[in-house]
């Protein structure tokens, strides 16, 4: 009975003979626990004149298998009732969606309680430095999730943030997270700041003059996130199925579903 | 970041037009994060419209496109002619073959404009050689992730040579521009029937 493993309990009970056999080898078991799955996915916010776009997939992975074909990464935040009638901020999370969805619960109810405690609601700005503080109470044990969160900020503009696991944030025109984020950003890049691009008619060689990024219209913007994701969608196992986008304005947040390949 | 393929970085990509083909590559040469030279080209001709692209470990590059420069001149010798890009990418899949349990640590990429039909054909391989056939594009090295990103964004069918080239050379900017171990400036050429136009790019120098 020596040869019991140094994690059990020692025992005169009667046991099963496979449990003594298991035993008899006498060697040390590690256990284990890892607190973190990657889900996959991809999410992808872009921030205009009047507007702002989050856009997310909605199959959720766990290694090659497909856990669902519709997990929302996308939340609204505040508002009234179970359809958060009235946000104006819609926080995007990708990575490990357990995390995803404690994170969005917490900062949900500060959302709420911040609207109970000072009859307003809260900026996007002081929503965004509210999250940063989030992630980094958990800096030893982060969240694991790649945050965006999207709004309307005090002037009327499009506001987007864009945060790593333990809160190091930043506002941003675009951004792309996830699984495919580095398959989106490059396009992004280009088609959103114009990196790379040349005016044709500024001067011969390197005279030249880097084409200036303004602020795109919605259609524009729309079309280059389901161009971005059709891509992802091709060369990316974990992302498809379908894509949730929130768009959001003055007026509030316009939500719409299409669907991905699902291959 | 031991993986041979990554120690020195570097991108390629190939690209379908109508009636012509493109390939691209950036000019890095690095040790892990320091950069060692920013001319080492990463594409090698072989014949008058046969082209290889090599990324990944650098002495290999140089080893084996010295190695297919052999291979191609006792072609020709034999052959009196040039090689076609068909069979010069069974002369590389072969040859990476030979060694397959002690691999060259390269992603080659072939293009070209088949001499007898006219037909652009491209193709890449992975290091033991086998053959990925495409009607599209084709990337390799540590931007293949940023490259398939912009070449499935970017990309569309039957461009023609202008366009062509400036569809793979965004592409190819755009991506290197998101991945550390490539970029430094670009090599770009567009092959069509009789002709090659050879570009240089200047690029982000960081």
């Amino acid at each position: 009975m020596a040869s019991i493993s140094s994690f059990a309990m020692p025992s005169e009970a009667p046991t099963y003979s496979f449990a003594a056999a298991q035993s008899a080898s006498g060697q040390p078991r590690q256990h284990g626990f890892y607190p973190y799955t990657d889900n996959g996915g991809s999410t992808l916010g872009i921030s205009g004149d009047s507007f702002t776009i989050l856009a997310g997939d909605t199959r959720s992975t766990s290694g090659y298998n497909i856990n669902t074909r519709y997990a929302p990464k996308l939340f609204k935040l505040g508002g009234s009732g179970p359809n958060h009638e009235g946000s104006k901020i819609v926080l995007s999370v990708v990575g490990f969606a357990a995390d995803g969805n404690a994170l969005q619960e917490r900062l949900d109810t500060i959302v709420k309680m911040y609207k109970y405690q000072h009859g307003k609601d809260i900026s996007v700005h002081a929503c965004a430095q509210r999250l940063s503080h989030i992630l980094y109470n958990k800096r030893f044990f982060p969240y694991y999730v790649h945050a965006i969160l999207g709004g309307i900020d005090e002037e009327g503009k499009g506001a987007l943030y864009s945060y790593d696991p333990v809160g190091s944030y930043e506002r941003e025109q675009c951004r792309a997270a996830g699984a495919a984020a580095s398959l989106i950003m490059p396009f992004l890049d280009n088609q959103v700041n114009l990196k790379n691009q040349y005016d044709p008619n500024s001067g011969p060689g390197l005279e030249k003059v880097q084409r200036v990024p303004k602020p795109l219209d919605r259609t524009t913007v729309e079309e280059i996130v389901r161009d971005a994701f059709t891509s992802a969608v091709e060369r990316h196992i974990e992302v498809g199925d379908g894509l949730q986008m929130m768009i959001i304005t003055k007026d509030g947040i316009e939500e719409v579903y299409t669907p991905l390949k699902q291959d | 970041m031991s993986s041979p393929f990554a120690i020195n970085g570097g991108a390629c990509v190939a690209m379908v037009g109508k009636d012509c083909v493109a390939i691209a590559c950036d000019l890095r040469l690095g040790l892990q994060a320091l950069t060692v030279s920013n001319d080492f080209p990463k594409i090698f001709p072989f014949g008058s419209s046969t082209y290889l692209g090599l990324t990944g470990l650098a002495t290999d590059v140089a080893t084996v496109s010295e190695l297919f420069r052999f291979k191609v001149n006792m072609y020709r010798l034999r052959e009196e002619r040039d090689i076609g890009p068909q069979t010069f990418a069974n002369l590389v899949s072969s040859s990476l073959y030979e060694r397959r349990f002690g691999p060259w640590f390269v992603s080659p990429v072939v293009a070209g404009i088949n001499e007898k039909t006219g037909k652009p054909f491209i193709c890449g391989f992975d290091s033991i050689g086998c053959i990925d056939f495409a009607k599209d594009f084709i990337v390799s090295g540590t931007a293949s992730d940023q490259l398939f990103g912009t070449c499935e964004g970017l990309w569309e069918p039957d461009l023609e040579p202008e366009d062509l080239f400036e569809t793979i050379s965004q592409a190819l900017l755009n991506a290197v521009d998101r991945d550390a171990l490539s970029g430094w400036g670009a090599h770009v050429y567009i092959i069509e029937k009789d002709k090659v136009t050879k570009r240089l790019l200047k690029g982000r120098q960081d």
